[in-house]
């Protein structure tokens, strides 16, 4: 039978490899929709290398799950957080939420933008009148030192003209 | 299983030690293969589980056999090493498995495609045979080591 000749072609073995090209991928998986016996066999191929994959594997070091668990969690928690601060926009925009998951725009987690408290308002309310105090104080002093030396070479200059 | 686990709003810690210690032994072999330090080796094993749950699996991407893809992203994400065309047998630090029943030839070609991902016509060209010939020993390379598991 033909199909069977297919199946000892190192076809399967190829798609299960990894190195299939486009047009074999696309043969294995219609002779997968086509012939059950294909269906299975390549199955039972995927099967056994896991197995085979079993025979060479290692055991990792204690803590390795912990790490990865910890990473999982994180990318979780920033999606989650995105996923918040989309949701009011589209429960004002459409009232219907029953796609609402799908709508969603994948988005970078990480932002350049920065959330502070709204505290920090009167702090910089504070410095920048500060600033302009200190700005009108630098001003007059500048001023005043001006004058000042101004009036010590006039009195200089008089303390010559007495002295001759 | 990880759709499942990664819909919830934090991760079931038992469905990912289930993951993890259904893969990362084989997947952590699988890169010492290809990588041949323990060391970093173990480094690659966390990056890679972790981005292939945000890459392939929290996208919902994953169409293959899980192993299937898992390897394949594996050696997606180690092209520094699997671009090199020295090494292609495994050395000395790998679990060789039922890798030594085959003969050297056998050998080369399966550790070039399942380590390296190199294509047969790239074998063909480098090791002055017929694409034929290589789709065969690989097959039967393939053959050998799942009869020596039974089946």
């Amino acid at each position: 039978m033909e199909i069977n000749k297919i199946m000892e072609s190192g076809l399967m073995e190829t798609y299960v490899m990894g190195i299939a090209t486009e047009e074999e991928v696309q043969k294995v998986l219609s002779l997968k929709q086509e012939y059950p016996a294909f269906k299975d066999a390549l199955e039972q191929l995927e099967y056994d290398m896991e197995v085979l994959a079993q025979s060479m594997s290692i055991e990792p070091p204690a803590g390795t799950l912990a790490k990865i668990e910890h990473e999982i969690n994180e990318i979780q928690r920033r999606n989650q957080a995105v996923q918040t601060a989309v949701e009011p926009e589209y429960r004002y925009d459409k009232p219907d939420q029953e796609n609402k998951q799908e709508r969603y725009i994948e988005v970078e987690s990480e932002s350049n933008q920065m959330r502070i408290n709204k505290a920090w308002k009167w702090v910089f309310i504070a410095v920048f009148v500060l600033g302009k105090v200190f700005l009108a104080s630098a001003i007059y002093f500048y001023l005043e030192n001006r004058q000042a030396q101004e009036q010590i070479k006039e009195l200089k200059i008089e303390l010559k003209q007495k002295i001759r | 299983m990880f759709k499942a686990v990664l819909n919830n709003p934090s991760a079931e810690p038992k469905d990912i030690r289930w993951f993890y210690d259904q893969y990362a032994p084989m997947l952590l072999g699988y890169i010492n293969g290809i990588v041949q330090d323990h060391q970093q080796s173990e480094d690659h094993l966390v990056a890679i589980l972790t981005s292939f749950v945000k890459d392939v699996v929290l996208q919902e991407k994953s169409k293959l056999n899980i192993w299937l893809e898992l390897r394949q992203y594996a050696q997606s994400k180690l092209t520094l090493f699997t671009a090199k065309d020295h090494q292609l047998k495994p050395g000395p630090s790998v679990n060789k498995g039922k890798l030594d029943l085959l003969d050297d030839s056998q050998k080369r070609i399966f550790c070039a495609v399942y380590y390296h991902g190199k294509s047969i016509p790239y074998l063909a060209a480098t090791m002055g045979c017929d694409e034929s010939e290589i789709r065969n020993q690989l097959k039967l390379s393939i053959d050998k080591m799942r009869r020596a598991s039974g089946n």
